[in-house]
């Protein structure tokens, strides 16, 4: 089943980048965005962060732990890891293609 | 200064993530691009929130108007099936010649009824096609409303000139063409928009349209005529009834809000 991935408007790559960061391991808040800020160099902020963590827990695509200490962790559920794996694959095929042409436009 | 921020969002939001934004913020020293990023975040759990409660509130009048006139439609179809039975003649131990004022309830109760089943089941589906539907309604909700006008006229003053030189039953007739017509046109709208029963929507508009041709063909021996009218009867009232049903088989709990 490869499920579609919901509109997020502007938190589309926040939350993409939430879901590759939760492909790891459960996290919570505070790590996901430093781990965010360490792979791609950019920071996240905490409004955007919980702006993109509620639509993702809302769409079933990651799902609160238990807390600790007041800080909750989320981790990826399966019907998230499919959509990320499949939304990962349409990129990969895309920056090939793009790739392509652009090695052909420069020969 | 954490504490103000977070005081930015809903107290829903604030309830389900309030703690663990408050321990996110205590575990780094907010710069302007935090702030800007929280009040940006906190408009945007408002409105989210707002949309869930215009959705809810939209769903919640959606049912209501769907119960009504679901039911409306039922008893407008029982009501009339009848009314028409009995109107024809074919079942004189029912109601007797004499009986005015019991045909004059049953058509009224019928008209009513009718009435608040093209209401409600006009606001359910005019959500999606508001035009259409209103224009649909339009026709038989003016019959319905002369032809009961015309009803309380027979029973008042008999055929004594009620408006303008026109007495009350060619004024419920008139009424009743109209509410039946017009019938057929909710049932083509009902049909296209597909939010009912298209069964009961094609049965109410067979029903609702033969009745002209059946009225026209009525005093003649023609054999068919027969047919005709019990087209006509079992087309309305089944078509009211199947349709008043599948506005309740559409009915959805309405869900609360989440956090946004």
């Amino acid at each position: 089943m490869n499920p579609k991935a919901p509109e997020f408007g502007r938190f589309t790559e926040p939350s993409l980048l939430i879901l590759v960061t939760l492909s790891q391991g459960p996290k919570h808040g505070y790590a996901i965005m430093t781990d965010i800020e360490t792979d791609t160099g950019r920071p996240m902020g905490a409004g955007t962060l919980y702006a993109a963590l509620a639509r993702l827990e809302e769409s079933g695509l990651i799902e609160p732990l238990a807390p600790v200490d007041r800080r909750r962790p989320y981790r990826l559920t399966g019907v998230g890891a499919s959509m990320l794996a499949e939304q990962l694959r349409g990129l990969s095929a895309f920056a090939q293609q793009g790739l392509r042409q652009l090695g052909e436009s420069m020969s | 200064m954490r504490q103000f921020l977070i005081r930015l969002y809903p107290a829903v939001w604030r309830q389900r993530y309030g703690d663990e934004f408050e321990a996110l913020l205590e575990e780094r020293s907010i710069g302007p691009f935090d702030v800007a990023d929280i009040i940006l975040g906190a408009i945007d759990a408002r409105l989210r929130l707002r949309g869930r409660r215009s959705v809810l509130t939209q769903t919640r009048g959606s049912s209501m108007s769907l119960r009504m006139g679901g039911l409306a439609a039922i008893v407008a179809g029982a009501t009339w099936g009848f009314a028409l039975v009995v109107a024809t003649g074919v079942l004189p131990w029912v109601i007797a010649d004499g009986d005015q004022w019991i045909q004059f309830a049953i058509f009224a109760v019928g008209s009513i009824a009718l009435l608040l089943a093209l209401i409600g089941l006009s606001a359910f589906q005019a959500r999606e096609h508001p035009t259409l539907i209103w224009a649909a309604f339009a026709v038989p909700a003016v019959g319905t409303v002369v032809s009961l006008v015309g009803l309380a006229g027979m029973a008042l003053l008999n055929d004594a000139p009620l408006v303008a030189g026109v007495s009350s039953w060619y004024l419920f007739s008139f009424g009743l063409i109209a509410a039946f017509v017009g019938s057929g046109l909710f049932a083509i709208a009902s049909y296209r928009t597909g939010s009912l029963s298209r069964v009961g929507s094609a049965l109410l508009a067979v029903g609702s349209l033969f009745l002209v041709p059946t009225l026209v063909t009525s005093n003649s021996q023609w054999a068919p005529s027969f047919i005709m009218v019990a087209i006509t009867v079992a087309g309305f009232s089944l078509g009211w009834i199947v349709l008043g049903a599948s506005a309740f088989r559409t009915m959805a709990p309405a869900a609360d809000p989440q956090p946004a």
